[in-house]
């Protein structure tokens, strides 16, 4: 659903396939509503996240390191089911999107920015 | 349609002109396209916070180490799932009310509402955990010298609004109980969980960055 002002009726038939007791995934038929299985899928990823994060790491300096940005690979994925399916951007207006990306992006450039110039001074 | 027409055109054909008497569809997407407006004002704000926090964490790594090695992470990590449930129990509100059931409505608000009221409550123990261990609101000098600030501003302000969604979640409650929504009608219900569900998003961000990474 790609037009903002899609009517009633058009947003209800997209309503009633939420209705629906269970959900199709990969060829596989699952016994509960795809809202469950998307919290399902939020629990194992923060599970796996908890878990890498007791990994010793060492000394970490100044960088980031590998297990780091796994983690926040899986916490953009989390937040993306999230959005995607909770807050149903996967049939709402692509317009909804925008607002969280652009802000997103203007503050990922300003810490970049920021991050190179050094705490001390140059 | 003409001055002229207007003129001579009864009151309720100048409100169907306007769009939103007779056609419910369209105000309940000007409702939520504003809340998604309201939610990138939000998102300006939580992400300047987190970015403080990543510039922070490059320059002060050991600082953040050392306060990760401090704090409880189970207690942390329950909180996390008492946010992810919230979230999964308001969705499946909204559910039961596209198929016309108020009282399954009510009943996973009611669960989304405890949940997020225990949220806060575990917020605060964990604070008491942190300033025993001398992680204060501004720390300087001591071996935590300027964490407080930059992990409390943000967590403290999603839990303003964890607790802002608690009451609205209450309010949606009380209107549901007096009939206010249905299958045709529930508007105001998906508009409360684009914000609830945006600060379990902000969560879930918060959570690695700040406790994780």
């Amino acid at each position: 659903m790609s037009d903002i002002n899609h009517t009633t009726e058009g947003h209800s038939k997209e309503a009633a396939h939420d209705h629906h007791d269970q959900f199709t995934f990969l060829g596989r038929t699952f016994p509960f509503p795809v809202y469950t299985g998307v919290f399902i899928l939020l629990a194992i990823l923060t599970i796996i996240e908890v878990s890498l994060s007791q990994v010793p790491r060492g000394d970490l300096g100044h960088a980031m390191d590998f297990i780091g940005i796994i983690m926040l690979v899986l916490a953009v994925i989390k937040a993306s089911l999230v959005v995607w399916f909770y807050m149903h951007l996967n049939k709402d207006s692509r317009i909804f999107l925008a607002s969280l990306i652009i802000p997103t992006l203007l503050v990922i450039v300003a810490v970049l920015f920021l991050s190179i110039v050094p705490a001390g001074g140059y | 349609m003409s001055e002229m027409s207007l003129e001579k055109a009864p009151a309720a054909s100048v409100e169907a002109a306007h769009g939103h008497e007779h056609n419910p569809g369209a105000r309940s997407e000007n409702l939520k396209f504003a809340t998604w407006l309201y939610l990138a004002s939000e998102v300006v704000i939580f992400a300047t916070m987190i970015g403080v926090f990543i510039v922070f964490r490059f320059h002060n790594p050991e600082i953040v180490q050392r306060v990760h090695k401090e704090t409880n992470i189970l207690l942390v990590t329950l909180n996390t799932f008492l946010l992810l449930t919230s979230s999964w129990a308001m969705v499946m509100g909204l559910r039961e009310i596209q198929r016309d059931n108020r009282q399954g409505l009510i009943r996973w608000f009611g669960l989304m509402c405890i949940l997020g009221t225990v949220f806060v409550g575990l917020q605060y123990v964990e604070y008491q955990e942190l300033a025993h261990i001398g992680v204060a609101l501004f720390n300087q000098g001591n071996e935590f010298d300027g964490f407080g600030m930059r992990f409390y501003a943000p967590t403290a302000f999603h839990g303003v609004h964890v607790i802002i969604g608690v009451l609205w979640g209450l309010f949606v409650m009380n209107n549901a109980r007096k009939g206010n929504y249905s299958s045709s009608n529930y508007a105001g219900v998906e508009v409360f969980g684009l914000y609830w569900h945006f600060v379990d998003v902000v969560w879930i961000i918060l959570f690695t960055m700040l406790y994780l990474v």
